[in-house]
């Protein structure tokens, strides 16, 4: 699987390289700025792009607002953003047109680096991965919407880890339960929060966290 | 009986005395207007100008001189008139017991601060102010003085009237508010003698009088600035402090997101990997490498708390909980150049206080350090009362220029607490930077 990779600081840059070669990934670029981020993945289009939100010059949002060009000039790029703290607006803006291939963690996930390498390889492969901290603020932003508030506490835990992206087997794993369980669950978050429950693609639970996140 | 006492006190005497300077001086300023036309026909006298036929290298060199001069008078009015405000307001300390406090000093000793001085200027208008506020003063000491004069008449009378019988004399003169009073008769004397008596009691009150509104205009103008002014300045320090304060914000988070944060991100990413390494149980997977992660990490672990320290110490250096003066010590033996401290503190001056002047000392040294090329820097701190001056000297280049970035932040800080810096520092050096703070914001 192919990566480039938009890190300002050295050290975090050289050890995302080192972690992912180890991976089996191939590093095609590793930049420090959003518009080397830009020419890099036009030339290399990856599979996915790791980008941090604060870059120079200005050290504001530089990063996401190059993740959002490249999801709109490569949509079969993947885009994994990468900050040190998470906004809720920028997770709705880079899920705001097309919740595939797209991920927005906090740079602590990469202790765990199985996590984080399940989490590069759903983005690449058009999946999603949303920070628990952005899920978390999400869930206690949506507590108003009619339904969530019905949910069982563990309901709320699957809902959460749907909303982070994680498929229903990788749920299962996580809460260590049956698949079969999980898709229980889902079936009756589906009901209480009123929307079609027709198949478990995470588009559908996608849509669930455009709901309550306004 | 007061009213009778009252033209023969202590009190009354050096009111005199200070309206007897205050019509001088209203004398003396007068005398400046009269003074600069007067030395220009001099010198136009001098120069043959006045002559039918002006030499031809007249014209350009009063050209020269007349713009010359009045700018001389634009540069000069405001110190001297800090000068002889000064004067005045110490004059109406010791001998009418009221005391104006100083206006704050000049910024600085340039041209700009020299020109641009409001208390200065203030000071001018005080001493133009004098002109009129002198004549009552004048008359109150008129007849403070001729009042006694008077009152002698009926006893000087006698002492001239030894001359023979039938002479024609003419009437002797006194002068009183009420006019010349002539009299050729010893009963005209006591008349003479009854308006002296009635100028020497009236005289404290006039002379009171006189002085009240002088020293209405000097609490106005020799003092500091007016309320408004203060709210003006304090409305705009605060702005600045409150700026200051976001910017420190700002640079703290930076610093922590870009030091710190950061190097903890990749120190628990390398303990990551090594985990994996080591693998879960049995033998490890790939010790070589976990070994190496591990000792990443741990360099890692040990920049990150050099990071905090160095942020500690630049948020608030603990050794400053010391007192000032061991604060200034270790920071004088972490400087490039060799610093000589002295401090001199009689009391512990307020915790803000001292971290504004040690700040203020620390971007002293640094500046110092990395542009003076300095061979040695002494910081010293002396307190009096209810003020403190952090002074640091330098045998540098000299050039500091205290409009520049740094110097003029310095003094915006300082400012904060109605704090001054002076800058002296000519081209080729030596440097002196003092700094004036209140112990007590």
């Amino acid at each position: 699987m192919r990566v480039v990779i938009a890190e300002d600081a050295a050290m975090m840059r050289e050890g995302l390289v080192r972690l992912l070669t180890d991976r089996g990934f191939e590093v095609c670029a590793a930049v420090a700025d959003a518009d080397a981020l830009r020419s890099a993945t036009a030339a290399h289009l990856p599979d996915v792009a790791v980008v941090d939100i604060r870059m120079p010059p200005t050290h504001t949002d530089e990063g996401l607002r190059a993740a959002l060009d490249i999801r709109r000039d490569h949509p079969d790029v993947g885009v994994l953003v990468f900050s040190q703290y998470v906004e809720t607006r920028y997770a709705t803006r880079l899920l705001a047109d097309r919740p595939t291939g797209v991920g927005y963690l906090l740079k602590d996930r990469v202790a765990d680096v199985a996590d984080f390498v399940d989490a590069l390889t759903r983005v690449a492969s058009g999946g999603t991965a949303l920070d628990p901290e952005v899920v978390g603020h999400l869930m206690r932003a949506g507590q108003r919407i009619t339904g969530v508030a019905s949910l069982t506490p563990r309901e709320r835990e699957v809902l959460s880890l749907m909303a982070e992206g994680r498929s229903n087997s990788g749920i299962a794993a996580a809460l260590v339960i049956t698949p079969g369980v999980v898709e229980k669950h889902v079936a009756n978050i589906f009901a209480k929060l009123g929307l079609p429950s027709s198949d478990t693609d995470n588009r559908r639970v996608l849509a669930v966290l455009r709901h309550i996140g306004g | 009986m007061t009213a009778l006492r009252a033209p023969f006190t202590a009190a009354v005497l050096r009111r005199a005395v200070f309206c007897l300077v205050g019509v001088v001086s209203a004398a003396a300023i007068l005398a400046v207007p009269a003074l600069v036309p007067a030395l220009g026909a001099l010198i136009l006298r001098a120069t043959g100008g006045m002559s039918r036929q002006p030499a031809p290298a007249v014209a350009p060199i009063f050209l020269v001189l007349f713009p010359l001069t009045v700018a001389l008078l634009v540069v000069l009015a405001a110190p001297l008139g800090r000068v002889t405000g000064g004067m005045h307001r110490r004059l109406a300390g010791r001998l009418l017991g009221v005391h104006v406090d100083a206006p704050p000093p000049r910024s600085s000793n340039r041209l700009g601060a020299l020109v641009a001085d409001g208390p200065g200027w203030r000071a001018v208008g005080y001493g133009l102010l004098k002109v009129p506020l002198a004549i009552p003063q004048g008359y109150g000491l008129f007849c403070y003085v001729l009042g006694p004069v008077n009152l002698s008449y009926p006893l000087w009378w006698p002492l001239f009237r030894n001359h023979p019988p039938g002479t024609r004399l003419g009437p002797v003169w006194a002068l009183t508010p009420f006019g010349l009073l002539g009299t050729r008769t010893f009963a005209g004397t006591f008349l003479i003698a009854a308006a002296g008596l009635a100028m020497l009691l009236v005289a404290p009150w006039l002379m009171r009088a006189g002085t009240a509104p002088d020293l209405a205009a000097m609490r106005r103008l020799l003092g500091p600035r007016r309320l408004a002014e203060r709210v003006r300045e304090l409305q705009a320090s605060r702005a600045r402090a409150i700026d200051d304060a976001a910017t420190m914000m700002r640079r703290l988070e930076r610093d922590l997101h870009d030091g710190a944060q950061i190097r903890l991100a990749t120190l628990a990413m390398n303990l990551g990997m090594a985990t994996e390494k080591l693998g879960a149980d049995g033998p490890p997977p790939d010790l070589r490498q976990a070994r190496e992660l591990v000792a990443l990490a741990h360099r890692g672990a040990k920049d990150a708390l050099a990071d905090l320290r160095d942020l500690v110490r630049g948020i608030h250096p603990p050794v400053l909980d010391n007192g000032l003066g061991d604060a200034l010590a270790t920071l004088a033996t972490s400087s490039a150049v060799p610093v000589a401290v002295s401090v001199d503190l009689p009391d512990r001056p307020a915790p803000a206080i001292e971290t504004i002047a040690y700040f203020c000392a620390a971007e002293l040294l640094a500046n110092a350090a990395k542009h003076s090329r300095a061979r040695g820097v002494g910081l010293g701190v002396a307190g009096a009362g209810a003020r403190l001056t952090l002074t640091v000297t330098d045998d540098g280049v000299g050039g500091a220029d205290p409009d520049g970035p740094g110097l003029a932040g310095l003094a915006r800080r300082v400012g904060v607490v109605d704090g001054r810096m002076r800058v002296h520092s000519p081209a080729g050096g030596p440097t002196r930077v003092e700094i004036d703070l209140p112990t007590h914001a």
